[in-house]
């Protein structure tokens, strides 16, 4: 086990109105070594923040993360997870290059050291050539994939992901979804994904995390013990894509008369 | 050259024939609009006599410190307010109140503080250039996405390292909008610093032809102001595509 959330909760307090706001609520999760979990549900279920949470950008309001005991090694030059940012978050004064080594760079390692990496993870994402580009240089796709190849750069156990592909035209998404799970094999990361798109969740996950909206809970947690590749179109993935859909309409619906 | 360019030239070219050929029919008097040629001929006079460098190496000076001086307080301070909250509920009412004041009022008050001397001009143009420079620097600041101090953040940027490598890139486009609005500020100060209370100066030079009515020599110096504004704005320019070349121009 990689990470272990217990009963971790999150209150938002609107100041304007004094109301207090639940957006998660016991969630209870373990995320394993290797595996590409996704967390999926209706809009407001308070997934982006349980990933901002796990990244530890948002302190909870309850509960605990439990980290496993790092090795030695690990902690000097690993980082346990790096973000990968719906709208990319690249930095516009950066080029590509510039982008990919921020965080090796601002954890002091050494520049020859730091830029070699990057051009092994260049290759990686595809983005040979573009190197000494500006973010605004760069297409939609492109510009994920630098996101992704940043986040990689300090080498995290595990890569969470922001709605990445939301922004993206459907093409260009059936492209990246390909490029991620090979980058996925390739790397062996833990991978943990955000999205609402149900189809994107049973194409990519290992695992799938349902979750209710308002408060944003674990409703249900699916293996995906599909094989890979994975289409659509396949007898086993539109019976799960059933299956999950009537769950999701359901938390869909709920949410809405709320 | 393309038409566009035709045409400008053509616009410049046309008044100055138009405006020569005014005074050379006799249908204006030089006293009022002295033509395009006399002026140069005075220019050329007053440099080769050094009247007219002198003045241009007076007034830079005191221009050049007071932008220096006001421009990098501007700086420091916006870049500091727009990254610490308390500094900036100390700075901001300061600036509400400050910021619309005119600072050409503010130098009766310097020259009884500072005497009749440089340091009362530098300090009038200073004031005005740290003013729009300061208020041009928080406006960056504040308008950096957020995601991406979240992002670097992220990253493992501690707090400095947010600061000079999100905050600091972030807010330089608007820097250098304050420096080219406040390169303008100064200008207009120098003049009117220079009018009262001095004896050596572009201002000094212009306002004096002025009360001799002396009408090429004031039009030398409104050209000499207008050439040294368009220098400032083309190094400003220059210093923009140096610092930021991430932005992207038309053309």
């Amino acid at each position: 086990m990689l990470l272990a959330l217990r009963d971790v909760g999150k209150v938002w307090l609107i100041t304007r109105t004094g109301e207090r706001v639940s957006a998660l609520e016991s969630i209870t999760l373990d995320v394993a070594p290797g595996e590409f979990l996704i967390l999926l549900g209706p809009s407001g279920c308070g997934k982006s923040t349980l990933l901002q949470i796990i990244a530890g950008l948002e302190a909870p309001s309850s509960g605990e993360i439990r980290f496993p005991p790092v090795t030695p090694g690990a902690a000097a030059n690993g980082k346990l997870t790096s973000m990968v940012f719906q709208d990319y978050a690249l930095f516009p004064w950066r080029t590509v290059m510039g982008n990919i080594v921020f965080g090796p760079e601002v954890r002091s390692v050494p520049r020859a050291l730091r830029e070699d990496r990057a051009r092994r993870l260049i290759e990686l994402v595809n983005l040979k050539g573009a190197e000494h580009r500006y973010p605004h240089e760069l297409s939609g796709g492109m510009r994920q994939r630098v996101a992704l190849a940043r986040a990689l750069a300090n080498d995290p156990q595990i890569v969470l992901f922001d709605e990445p592909l939301a922004a993206l035209d459907a093409q260009t998404r059936r492209v990246l979804q390909d490029e991620l799970l090979r980058i996925w094999g390739e790397t062996g990361k833990t991978f943990v994904y955000v999205t609402h798109s149900l189809q994107e969740a049973v194409l990519l996950g290992s695992r799938i995390v349902l979750m209710t909206a308002h408060p944003g809970r674990i409703k249900l947690l699916v293996d995906v013990p599909l094989a890979r590749p994975r289409h659509l179109t396949g007898r086993a993935e539109a019976e799960m894509l059933d299956r999950l859909d009537a769950e999701l309409t359901e938390e869909v619906k709920r949410a809405m008369a709320t | 050259m393309t038409a566009s360019h035709a045409r400008r030239i053509g616009s410049v070219l046309g008044l100055l024939v138009a405006w020569q050929l005014l005074i050379q029919t006799g249908k204006l008097s030089e006293l009022f609009l002295p033509a395009p040629l006399s002026v140069l001929a005075t220019m050329w006079d007053m440099t080769r006599s050094g009247q007219l460098p002198w003045a241009v190496l007076v007034s830079l000076n005191r221009v050049v410190q007071g932008f220096v001086y006001g421009a990098a307080a501007g700086v420091f301070l916006g870049l500091l307010a727009g990254a610490v909250a308390w500094i900036d509920d100390l700075l901001d009412p300061w600036v509400a109140a400050v910021y619309p004041i005119p600072k050409s009022a503010l130098f009766p008050l310097f020259l009884l503080w500072f005497g009749l001397g440089d340091p009362s001009k530098i300090a009038t143009i200073a004031i005005g250039v740290l003013f729009l420079v300061l208020v041009n620097t928080m406006a960056g600041v504040k308008s950096i996405n957020p995601v991406l101090l979240k992002a670097a953040r992220d990253l493992g940027a501690g707090r400095l390292q947010v600061f000079s490598k999100v905050i600091l890139p972030g807010a330089l486009p608007s820097i250098f909008t304050g420096l080219r609005l406040g390169a303008g500020m100064a200008l207009i100060l120098v003049f009117i610093t220079e009018i009262e209370a001095t004896k050596a100066g572009l201002g000094f030079l212009l306002w004096e032809a002025f009360q001799l009515l002396d009408t090429k020599q004031v039009f030398a110096g409104v050209v000499t102001f207008g050439l040294l504004g368009v220098a400032s704005t083309w190094l400003l320019q220059w210093l923009e595509r140096v610092g930021c070349p991430w932005i992207q121009r038309s053309n």
